[in-house]
């Protein structure tokens, strides 16, 4: 066995107790070698040491203290995706630029329900104007001398109608 | 894990009933005040449970529990530092060579011939938490045969050669602090 050798069977004390034949090999050097006697000493006491060292103390609960946070984080977690929507959208809004957006998108509405408005009223007045130009274009007064007449004749009763039937088979 | 992964609670609950020890064991040796150790150990738990999801099947479970046990840990140490009145620590560096908690201890010893099994324990964990947390959390995962070098390499962030480093520093400081308290063999004063 060399030097390098013996440093991996002190590496491999520091993680676990050595196999028979291992032993064997550093007990044999450790007879060629007794100057690496203290070292080996210092290793497999401090190895004792730390392997004897008690467990960190726990809680009877741990397990169930645990469950519960998780339980809570759960239901936490199910609360914050149910109003998540709703407050990100109210969040997003009140975001510098998204109400500079939303500010524009406005102005863009309201010019362009004012541009449909404009083209509206245009258009009826388009219409009233055609209207006055077919007038302009009738015959004279004269045509209307015996409307009053006509328009009587239209609105005359049945029994008007009935009255002059009787006369004429007379 | 992969059943964790997939929502199963009593999955996880097994988890937690066998990883709680060793997990309390680093995070009680970090932050050794035991309430908040196990408050801190629970939330461990906690966010094991919520990166379920990003848990990768390549990952060796224990390596990934144990980075989140580490990660959260430095992070309590640091929010420790930027709030010193809830600090042990007047200060703290994040760096291997200065220890996170430097608990000085000005008593001179003048060990009795026989030290109670107790009072040695008690000077180990003490010798313990004076190191720097690195090599600390190296010792502390090279005992048992549970992490490969490579394993602690990959929770302490760093080379196998230097987390063996880390090991053979960390040991050496021990033997020194804990040599007046032994009388036997090469721990005899020379």
């Amino acid at each position: 066995m060399n030097e390098s050798e013996y440093q991996a069977l002190i590496e491999a004390s520091w993680r676990r107790s050595l196999t028979d034949d291992e032993q064997a090999r550093l007990d044999a050097w450790l007879r060629a070698h007794p100057e690496a006697h203290n070292e080996w000493e210092a290793e497999s006491t401090l190895n004792r040491l730390l392997e004897q060292l008690p467990d960190a103390p726990v809680a009877s609960n741990f397990t169930a203290r645990v469950l519960q946070a998780v339980e809570r984080e759960s239901a936490a977690a199910a609360r914050r995706d149910s109003k998540s929507i709703f407050d990100r959208v109210k969040q997003w809004f009140w975001r510098p630029a998204p109400r500079m957006a939303w500010a524009l998108l406005v102005a863009v509405l309201l010019g362009f329900g004012y541009h449909q408005h404009q083209t509206n009223v245009r258009g009826e007045m388009a219409t009233g104007l055609s209207v006055l130009a077919n007038v302009a274009t009738l015959s004279g007064p004269a045509v209307l001398q015996d409307f009053e007449a006509i328009e009587r004749l239209g609105k005359s009763a049945p029994g008007d109608d009935e009255e002059l039937y009787a006369l004429l088979q007379k | 894990m992969l059943r964790v992964k997939q929502g199963d609670c009593g999955a996880f609950e097994e988890l937690v009933e066998k990883y709680k020890q060793p997990v309390m064991n680093m995070v009680y040796r970090t932050l050794p005040d035991a309430t908040e150790a196990e408050d801190l150990a629970q939330h461990v738990f906690l966010q094991v449970f919520k990166s379920a999801h990003r848990y990768e099947v390549s990952a060796k479970f224990t390596t990934w529990l144990f980075t989140i046990a580490r990660n959260l840990c430095l992070n309590e140490i640091r929010r420790r530092s930027r709030h010193p009145a809830q600090s042990l620590d007047e200060t703290f560096e994040d760096n291997d060579e200065q220890p996170v908690r430097q608990a000085e201890d000005l008593r001179t010893f003048s060990p009795p011939d026989s030290l109670l099994h107790g009072e040695l324990e008690a000077k180990v964990e003490e010798a313990l938490a004076e190191l720097p947390e690195k090599q600390r959390t190296a010792i502390l995962m090279c005992r048992g045969d549970e992490f490969s070098y490579e394993d602690i390499a990959e929770v302490l962030e760093c080379s196998v050669s230097a987390t063996k480093s880390l090991i053979h520093r960390g040991r050496e400081t021990l033997k020194q602090k804990l040599k007046p308290y032994l009388k036997t063999g090469a721990w005899k004063e020379k």
